[in-house]
């Protein structure tokens, strides 16, 4: 082959890779990126919002983007569920690292900000001049506190929890002489499930219990059994304090020892089991929050009556009120985006009243706002499921979890020490907590 | 004579280059552009990952914020952590277990259908199902089987009368359950490439020795089994590092417990990679894993492969 043909044969193939690297940079622009290129050529600012890909969730975003863009033409919000992962965290993660995060996302879990605070990844929210004073009229007392970073600065707008509570089994209590008040305490939760506990076809083997514990070493499957237990046991304390591990007290040991003895008695399963064990009836009881409320009430079988109760507490404290977890997510603005103040404005119409009332209503999800009792916004929304009454008025009693960037290997530590001492009963509650607390401050002290 | 002493090296030197330039002139240069695609996609996915990984095992990351160079310390760490050293022996029992079991079974169930049996196609075909099942999805049945209060298998060990086992709920009992499993998943495969082995073997070889009056295990043990060691070899390589990579079933059914128990080096190394975002330590018990695996099969190798001088 001559020279010419040679470059002849280069220039093609140079065209060819061009071509197709063109394609392949105009099929990875966003759907839409002509319209909005339009739109912005109009004036308009334009500002992208994420919200959670659970489906209410979606129908209530998209209902509030719709009323947002009705009236305010000068800022087109588009929305979008978050990229498909298995976690919104994942896929925030990703985003941050790829910069192609949104101006808004209504899904924030609070136990990562950290992380991506040290990432860049989010605007300071109290940098808005009207941040700290809007929250503190929304927010019952002592929630913003909550949610201020390490660097005394704000990074999220706390938006909505979901307290856990105990769901049980009226009918099978009912049937066994429960009273669904006893569950209470440690000591009337398992006096009941000494008797709910049952092999109901005599063929030998225990096909009824009194709860639903996971039993696999996953980190975040301790927020539903270990760290509501210690939440309702500690009056609303959570597991680390001044960067140190502060979970190894009496309220630790005294959760850690009720679930041992729940597996150790037999009364919850050691078992995984395909579909909802608490709609099969196989369990009286299950902790659960106000999402399970809409599943429920379209799956459950005819005759299945149910209530929540609040989590069970140590004998001593009966009386006193019931913390619980409240598995909450956030707002947040990112970093990437260029027109944070107009982003500051959407976020404010999403926690507006009435939003917050549409919200729970949509969703069954519980906005943070100190007058949920009292306004008659929120009315409607109980009146049409009373048991979220129960979670409205359980909300003022709820805590999130730790600030820490090594929230995972921190759960991850104690996801161990359940399995080793509440699943399997090879090490003492004492024991286990202590492992559990010279773990957590060797994870901590690594960061 | 310091000057040819100096001067010669150089001289050796300048015709190699020289060679060099000539071949490249004198050569298609087309067959540069054919090759490109796979140069690209070498130094895209294998060169660029290698050299990344190698660089991560000197360096803390957690992908999002910026890297910092930490020496030795991660691999001082894969030292002193009792977690991957447990997540080592987990996957030695694993391999112990499943290896053997693997070899038997696919042999035996590949000489079999290499006999005439009746519908042997539809066995053939039958056994390699599951190994084209996906993974995850044999995994969330083969869950429900080992179920210890309401699975099927002590459903029918209670019916006749024995205990529960608690298949995936006991440290004991939960890996080598998982070694059962993998091999029914895997077996298919296994056999397919029994059979191609056997389907060499000369018919010549067993008519002469049963002419000869070897019986039907004297001639398995005399010829088809010393013929079929090239893929004896090629089975006990692909399955010890089949076996390193356990990841799917723990992931699924266990998550690793219980107690650590079913804890692989890859469900260690997923942890610390994608839930922890300790990326550099990740990085170092990949290339663990790595040196395992290669000192694994060039042992096996040597032990197996009669072509090699021990």
């Amino acid at each position: 082959m001559n020279r010419s043909r040679f470059a002849a044969t280069f220039r093609t193939v140079a065209l060819a890779i061009l071509a197709l690297a063109a394609s392949l940079l105009f099929a990875g622009s966003p759907p839409g990126a002509a319209c909005w290129a339009a739109a912005g050529a109009r004036g308009q600012v334009q500002l992208d919002f994420w919200c959670s890909s659970n489906p209410y969730e979606i129908e209530f975003a998209r209902a509030v983007v719709e009323k947002w863009n009705r009236t305010r033409s000068d800022i087109r919000v588009k929305l979008q569920p978050l990229p498909a992962s298995r976690s919104t965290e994942e896929a925030l993660l990703a985003a941050i690292a790829a910069r192609t995060t949104p101006d808004v996302c209504a899904n924030i879990y609070p136990g990562v900000v950290t992380q991506f605070v040290a990432a860049g990844g989010l605007y300071r929210m109290d940098s808005f001049p009207d941040f700290v004073s809007f929250m503190r009229r929304r927010l019952p007392d002592g929630i913003l506190e909550q949610y201020r970073s390490s660097n005394g600065h704000y990074y999220q707008a706390p938006w909505k929890s979901n307290p856990l509570m105990l769901a049980y089994n009226a009918g099978m209590l009912r049937a066994a002489g429960v009273d669904p008040a006893s569950l209470a305490s440690y000591s009337g939760f398992l006096a009941a499930a000494a008797k709910l506990t049952c092999d109901t076809n005599r063929d030998g083997r225990t096909d009824q219990w009194m709860i639903y514990l996971n039993i696999e070493p996953i980190w975040w499957q301790r927020f539903f059994d270990f760290y509501t237990l210690y939440a309702a046991a500690s009056g609303g304390r959570t597991l680390i304090e001044n960067n140190r591990a502060a979970f190894n007290n009496a309220a630790g040991v005294g959760a850690m020892q009720f679930l041992s003895d729940l597996f150790r008695l037999g009364y919850a399963p050691k078992s995984a089991f395909p579909g909802d064990v608490f709609l099969q009836q196989k369990v009286a009881t299950v902790i659960t929050g106000p999402f399970a409320v809409p599943f429920y009430e379209s799956m459950k079988p005819k005759e299945f009556e149910y209530d929540f109760v609040p989590m069970p507490m140590p004998d001593s404290l009966r009386g006193s009120e019931v913390w619980t977890y409240g598995d909450p997510k956030n707002i947040g603005i990112f970093a990437t985006s260029k027109h944070p103040k107009e982003a500051w404005e959407f976020v404010k119409f999403i926690l507006s009243e009435e939003n917050d009332a549409l919200f729970l209503e949509m969703t069954s999800q519980i906005p943070y706002r100190r007058d949920l009792e009292s306004s008659p916004a929120f009315a409607s929304a109980v009146q049409k499921l009373p048991m979220l009454a129960r979670f409205v008025r359980q909300a003022r009693f709820t805590c999130g979890a730790d600030n820490v960037r090594p929230l995972v290997e921190v759960y991850d530590a104690i996801a161990q020490e359940y399995q080793y001492c509440a699943v399997l009963g090879r090490e003492s509650a004492t024991s286990a907590m202590e492992i559990a607390e010279e773990k957590v401050n060797e994870i901590l002290s690594d960061y | 004579m310091p000057e040819i002493a100096g001067v010669g090296p150089a001289r050796a030197r300048r015709p190699f280059f020289g060679r060099l330039a000539e071949q490249y002139r004198t050569s298609n240069k087309v067959g540069y552009v054919m090759v490109l695609p796979y140069i690209a996609h070498f130094l895209l996915f294998t060169a660029y990952p290698l050299v990344f990984a190698l660089i991560l095992v000197f360096n803390r990351w957690d992908i999002v914020t910026p890297m910092e160079f930490i020496g030795l310390r991660n691999i001082q760490r894969l030292f002193r952590d009792a977690t991957f050293w447990t997540a080592v022996v987990n996957t030695l029992k694993f391999l112990c277990c499943h290896i053997p079991l693997q070899i038997v079974l696919s042999l035996l169930i590949a000489v079999i259908l290499n006999g005439p049996i009746k519908f042997r196609s539809f066995f053939r075909g039958a056994f390699f199902l599951p190994f084209v099942i996906s993974g995850a999805v044999v995994t969330i049945l083969w869950q429900q089987l080992y179920s210890t209060d309401a699975g099927i298998l002590n459903l029918i060990l209670t019916r006749i009368g024995m205990q529960p086992v608690p298949w995936l709920t006991d440290p004991a009992w939960a890996i080598y359950s998982i070694a059962i499993m993998a091999t029914w998943k895997n077996m298919g495969f296994y056999i397919v490439l029994f059979l191609a082995g056997l389907q060499n073997v000369p018919p010549e070889l067993y008519e002469a020795a049963s002419i000869d009056g070897a019986n039907r295990t004297q001639q398995f043990w005399g010829i088809t089994l010393p013929l079929l060691q090239p893929v004896m070899l090629l089975v006990v390589i692909l399955s010890t590092i089949g076996g390193f990579s356990l990841f799917i079933e723990p992931f699924v059914m266990t998550g690793g417990g219980p107690a650590e128990s079913t804890l692989s080096v890859v469900l260690y190394l997923y942890k610390q990679a994608f839930q922890f975002l300790r990326m550099g330590y990740a990085a170092t018990i990949g290339f663990a894993l790595a040196i395992m695996i290669f000192i694994v099969t060039f042992i096996q190798r040597r032990l197996l492969d009669t072509d090699q001088p021990v």
